[in-house]
């Protein structure tokens, strides 16, 4: 008799496998649950059972019905839970974190400080409240000479300046260290500018730095060729042009050719077909001397370039007090 | 600088056209700024004829003229008071573009129709500024396009660049020079002979004398007797308004002229002025006081140099004469200045009197000493040309000690070592006495008027300029060894912005100067202040971070960006005197937080912010450094902050920030309407503490046994001094303490709370059994009840 309950079992387990759909569970309920479905009727069959098999049965019965019982709970919650995510509407938004991001100005220094980087370039700080002294005087401007005007100084006192630049820092290290030096300095600088769409009375410069015995002006070239095709690809032509800073000589201004019309002439250019970038030059016998370096032994480089003119070059922007307002809608598409 | 083409084209063979001369320039160091057609274009401008002029009905000052242009007579409203019947004028039809763009419509003023308009030079862009229209000569035929009659002979302009180190090049042949030199062509000089009247002496018209001779190391003049003043010729009069000077009359307009021809500032006086037939040079007397021509009273900075006759001064030496001293209408007789003033003196004069002028700027930035009697001559002769004088014979030229020209050793291999190039000997020969320097076997004799060549690196620079930058190699390997040692404080910084981004907090940058008051918000002491600030709002450097965020979230809330999480890296200012005396500049790092806590969503709660997220932020950003000396305790006394709502950062027992909720004062004064919390952390500080090295801990293999318990206590004991309690207690195998509610009220009691704390035990050797945990944790029940007088809530 204990192979009724068997077969009921392996019938019973057959048919769970088929079942697609609640009715269909339904009926696979009533016909093995239900009243008068195979397990209660196999209930009744007790009374047929031998005296001495009767614990058994009824043991294996029982365990069938609650065996049955639990699966027929599993099937049925299975099939609620997949209706019910079949009525979420999942076109809803999810659950959104704040997101934050670099400012585009400190993205800019890091891509051109990454590039220096990869150059070989050590990364290198300076205050910037300086001295007069490494501010000017170390740098070959000298005292009541008009070249001092060519940058228009903010004072904390007759001999304490808000650096108007990062070359300060070239000194800085010169008078640490022994050549070789290949460094770039990073900072916030200031000059007495009222502010306007091209002016800021504080903006962000990189200063760059190399001296040791035989550096030329071919490698000032060769460095800034190299960091404007990395920077803007390789199309782009640089066009040197010479200029005047104390502590340079040869002196240079550079151009990169427009990144937007790739020299052909646009309105960013003015028609030009070049974007002026900065200044550069051989480190002047003088800046040597007042670091003690021997200008007859060592050869230098120096050049410097405008974070804020770059990344206006790079994200197409008109005016550089945009970077200062921190208007999320300007920050958040970086 | 200003310079036309054609008037270059004077004293050099210029192959090229005017734009490709501006393209050499540049290549050659003098920038080129602007370059434009002397006269703008303009279109539907004729010659036309003034038939009739009535006036206007209802203006007194327009008039209602006739106007014909050969084939059809207008009616013109014209507001000139100088138009006449009969004359000949440029008029711009209906439908006619001015040079500055403006087009000419049919109008009606002041009731009356006007077809058009009679122009003036300064409508046609040839002067800057017209009193009436202008007058034509009637040679020209009706009808014809004026705007052709003029670009006959059109000119350019260019306004140039010049570096500081170049004031030879503050003048036409300067300029011409080094044209002559870019085309190898020599430079011809204007004539600098001058006829004189051998019947008169200089002697007996000047003495000259100078007691200042580190000011004024030379003084040269000449008479010129009988001059007729009047205007200076046309010719004149169109060059100097081309380069921007004011044409006054023909002795000023000389004087002008050959300070932009030769670049050496000259002084015209009235030789009846000079009392005593004297000049003298000296230095200005204590607080001395002088009127110059400009007929500004201005009290003398001492050690100006003055130029004086017997009684008084006359002049302010470089800078401006006075008005004692000048050439008026009625002037006859001319004594003319020549003179080398001490670069560093006129600079200091013109700085501390604040006035700038033409002559002031050029010898500041230095003159040719060996070029004053040239400038002198040049001027004198053409005051007899154009003005009718008669120049008495001999020069007064006090020149105490001679200044010769420099000599510096030339070394070509130098020139090849700098620029790493490989120039002959030859070229480079060449390139340098293009540039009229005297080029010797071994040396190089500079002249005086290249004030900028003191050294042989000097001369590599002219080199390069005149091969061309762009001709010289580029190198693009280096021999330098790789021996990088990055510094500790760019990864400091990076790790602690990358920290502030992962905490989805957005980075700012913001002004490094603020107004006073804003500095007095956050620090007691004095800040940095600027001696000479672009404005009040930049006159301080900034003392924290604060202010400029603050700003941030001011400037952003009145655009409806209300939701702002704010972080800021920069320099702050102390006056503390650190190295080299300056003031104290630690990097510091500061968060701003205002809005809701979470972007609003249809199953988000749209709570605002409060104390425990800032708190929360300070918590994880500390997490992330891995600083275990760090601790936020004691109650802040930031004025800045909530009395209530502020608590300091630790580290190391050294206050190293602050964090907490701004107070009213404060956001109403950065005019805000909503609560803004924020901290700020002094990252030197920090970064002295901050070890960036990293070594694991394995990840523990046995597994942890968690209980749960509540305390209920005063309300008055802080979370912490219990956690710090458990902690200490539970000893080791304590690993983890949370505190997962706080309850208060209810049946506990008004001053009562309960707190509920989660503990995890773990040990690293082995499986902790019941009984172990049991008994260190009924220890900690022991000691906190003991320690705080409190019970287990059931």
């Amino acid at each position: 008799m204990i192979e009724i309950i068997e077969n009921i079992k392996k019938q019973f387990e057959a048919e769970t496998e088929k079942v697609k759909s609640l009715s269909e569970l339904e009926e696979l309920r009533i016909k093995y649950l239900g009243r008068k479905g195979n397990i209660s009727n196999a209930f009744s069959l007790i009374s047929d059972v031998p005296a001495e098999q009767k614990p058994q049965f009824g043991k294996e019965l029982n365990q069938l019905k609650q065996q049955a019982e639990a699966v027929y709970n599993k099937i049925e919650e299975s099939f609620k839970t997949k209706s019910k995510s079949l009525m979420l509407d999942l076109t809803l938004p999810g659950r959104r974190s704040f997101t934050g991001s670099k400012h585009p100005l400190i993205q800019t220094a890091e891509e051109i400080k990454g590039i220096f980087s990869n150059l070989g370039f050590v990364i290198e700080d300076g205050p910037e409240i300086e001295t007069d002294y490494y501010n000017f005087g170390a740098l070959n401007f000298p005292e009541n000479h008009p070249s001092r005007d060519m940058q228009d100084t903010l004072f904390i006192s007759k001999d304490v300046v808000l650096r108007t630049h990062t070359s300060p820092v070239q000194i800085r290290v010169m008078e640490k260290q022994k050549p070789p030096i290949r460094m770039i300095a990073p900072g916030r600088v200031y000059r007495r500018d009222t502010p306007d769409a091209s002016h800021s009375p504080f903006f962000h410069q990189i200063e760059g730095l190399v001296v040791s015995e035989g550096v030329t002006f071919a490698d000032l070239k060769g460095v800034i060729e190299s960091f404007a095709h990395i920077m803007f690809g390789k199309d782009i032509n640089v066009r040197f042009r010479p200029s005047f800073f104390p502590f340079t000589e040869p002196s240079v201004e550079y151009d990169f050719s427009c990144v937007f019309c790739r020299g052909k002439g646009c309105k960013v250019c003015k028609g030009t077909g070049w974007v002026e970038i900065s200044g550069a030059g051989m480190v002047h016998p003088n800046v040597f001397k007042s670091v003690g370096y021997d200008p007859k032994k060592y050869t230098g480089y120096a050049f410097g370039m405008g974070v804020d003119r770059i990344a206006m070059l790079k994200y197409n922007i008109n005016d550089i007090r945009i970077f200062f307002e921190n208007d999320v809608r300007f920050l958040n598409q970086f | 600088m200003k310079a036309t083409y054609q008037w270059l084209k004077e004293y050099a063979d210029i192959p090229d056209s005017a734009e490709k001369l501006a393209d050499k320039l540049t290549d050659i160091g003098f920038e080129v700024e602007e370059i434009r057609p002397l006269i703008k274009e303009f279109s539907g401008v004729v010659v036309a004829k003034v038939e009739s002029v009535e006036k206007h009905p209802d203006a007194d000052k327009l008039s209602i003229c006739e106007v014909n242009n050969g084939k059809q007579v207008f009616q013109v409203i014209c507001g000139a008071p100088n138009v006449k019947k009969d004359q000949f004028v440029p008029f711009a039809q209906v439908g006619a573009t001015l040079p500055n763009g403006f087009a000419i419509k049919k109008a009606k003023i002041r009731g009356v129709d006007s077809f058009g308009m009679i122009c003036s030079k300064e409508e046609l862009g040839v002067e800057e500024k017209s009193d009436g229209i202008w007058e034509l000569e009637s040679r020209y035929q009706l009808g014809d396009d004026f705007s052709k009659i003029l670009m006959k002979n059109n000119d350019y302009l260019y306004d140039f660049f010049i570096t500081p180190n170049r004031p030879d090049c503050l003048s036409i042949v300067g300029i011409g020079r080094e044209i002559a030199a870019i085309y190898d062509k020599p430079l011809r000089y204007p004539s600098f002979d001058v006829e004189e009247d051998k019947s008169l002496r200089i002697e007996d018209f000047i003495r000259i004398e100078i007691e200042d001779k580190e000011g004024c190391p030379r003084y040269a003049g000449r008479v010129i007797k009988d001059v007729k003043i009047g205007p200076s010729p046309e010719w004149m009069q169109k060059k100097l308004e081309a380069v921007g000077m004011r044409s006054i009359n023909n002795i000023v307009d000389i004087t002008n002229f050959a300070l932009m021809e030769l670049g050496h500032p000259l002084h015209a006086f009235d030789l009846r002025n000079l009392t005593g037939n004297r000049i003298i040079v000296r230095k200005s007397a204590k607080n001395e006081k002088f009127i110059t021509l400009d007929e500004k009273e201005r009290i003398l900075p001492e050690n100006t140099v003055m130029i004086c006759d017997s009684e008084r001064s006359v002049a302010i030496g470089g800078i401006m004469g006075g008005l004692n001293s000048e050439v008026k209408e009625d002037t006859v007789d001319i004594f003319l200045e020549s003179a080398y003033f001490k670069p560093e003196r006129i600079r200091v004069s013109s700085k501390e009197l604040g006035l700038k002028t033409e002559a002031s700027q050029r010898f500041e930035r230095g003159t040719d000493p060996n070029g004053v009697l040239k400038a002198l001559n040049r001027a004198a002769s053409l005051m007899a040309s154009l003005a009718g004088g008669t120049v008495v014979s001999g020069i007064c030229d006090v020149y105490p000690a001679e200044i010769t020209p420099d000599k510096i050793p030339l070394d070509c291999t130098y020139v090849n070592k700098i620029l790493g190039s490989d120039l002959s000997e030859k070229v480079i020969r060449q390139k340098l006495s293009g540039l009229e320097l005297d080029v010797r076997k071994d040396e190089i004799i500079v002249p005086t008027f290249r004030v900028d060549l003191k050294t042989e690196i000097d001369l590599v620079e002219e080199v390069a300029r005149l091969i061309n930058y762009s001709n010289l190699p580029s190198k693009r390997v280096t021999n330098i060894p790789y021996e990088i040692e990055q510094r500790p404080l760019e990864k400091q910084i990076n790790l602690v912005r990358q920290t502030m981004i992962n905490l989805g907090l957005q980075e700012a940058l913001t002004t490094s100067m603020i107004r006073k008051e804003e500095a007095q918000f956050f620090s007691d002491k004095e800040p940095v202040s600027i001696l000479n600030p672009v404005s009040d709002d930049m006159s301080v450097m900034r003392n924290s971070l604060f202010p400029g965020l603050l700003h941030a979230v001011s400037y952003n809330r009145n655009r409806h960006n209300k939701n702002l999480r704010f972080f800021e890296i920069g320099r702050v200012f102390d006056q503390i005197k650190g190295q080299d005396n300056l003031p104290d500049q630690p990097y510091k790092a500061a968060v701003v937080i205002c809005g809701k806590r979470y972007s609003e969503g249809w199953n988000t709660s749209a709570e605002p912010v409060d104390f425990y997220d800032i708190k929360g932020f300070l918590e994880s950003f500390l997490d992330k450094l891995f600083l275990d000396n760090s601790d936020i305790i004691l109650y802040d006394t930031s004025s800045y902050f909530d009395n209530n709502l502020s608590m300091n950062l630790i580290v190391s027992q050294q206050i190293t920030g602050a964090c907490g909720r701004f107070s009213d004062k404060i956001i109403k004064f950065f005019d805000i309407d909503e609560e803004v919390y924020g901290f700020e952390i002094n990252l030197d500080a920090l970064f002295r503490h901050l070890d960036l090295s990293r070594q694991y801990t394995p990840i523990p293999k046995f597994p942890f046994v968690e209980r749960d318990l509540a305390f209920v206590l005063e309300d008055s004991i802080t979370a912490k001094s219990v956690a710090d309690c458990i902690r200490k207690r539970g000893g080791e195998l304590l690993k983890n303490l949370q505190i997962f509610d706080v309850f208060r009220g209810g049946k506990l009691g008004n001053d009562k709370k309960s707190l509920a704390i989660r503990m995890r035990f773990q040990s690293a050797e082995r499986t902790l059994t019941d009984k172990e945990v049991d008994g260190i944790f009924n220890r900690i029940i022991v000691k906190v009840n003991k320690e705080f007088n409190a019970s287990l809530r059931n």
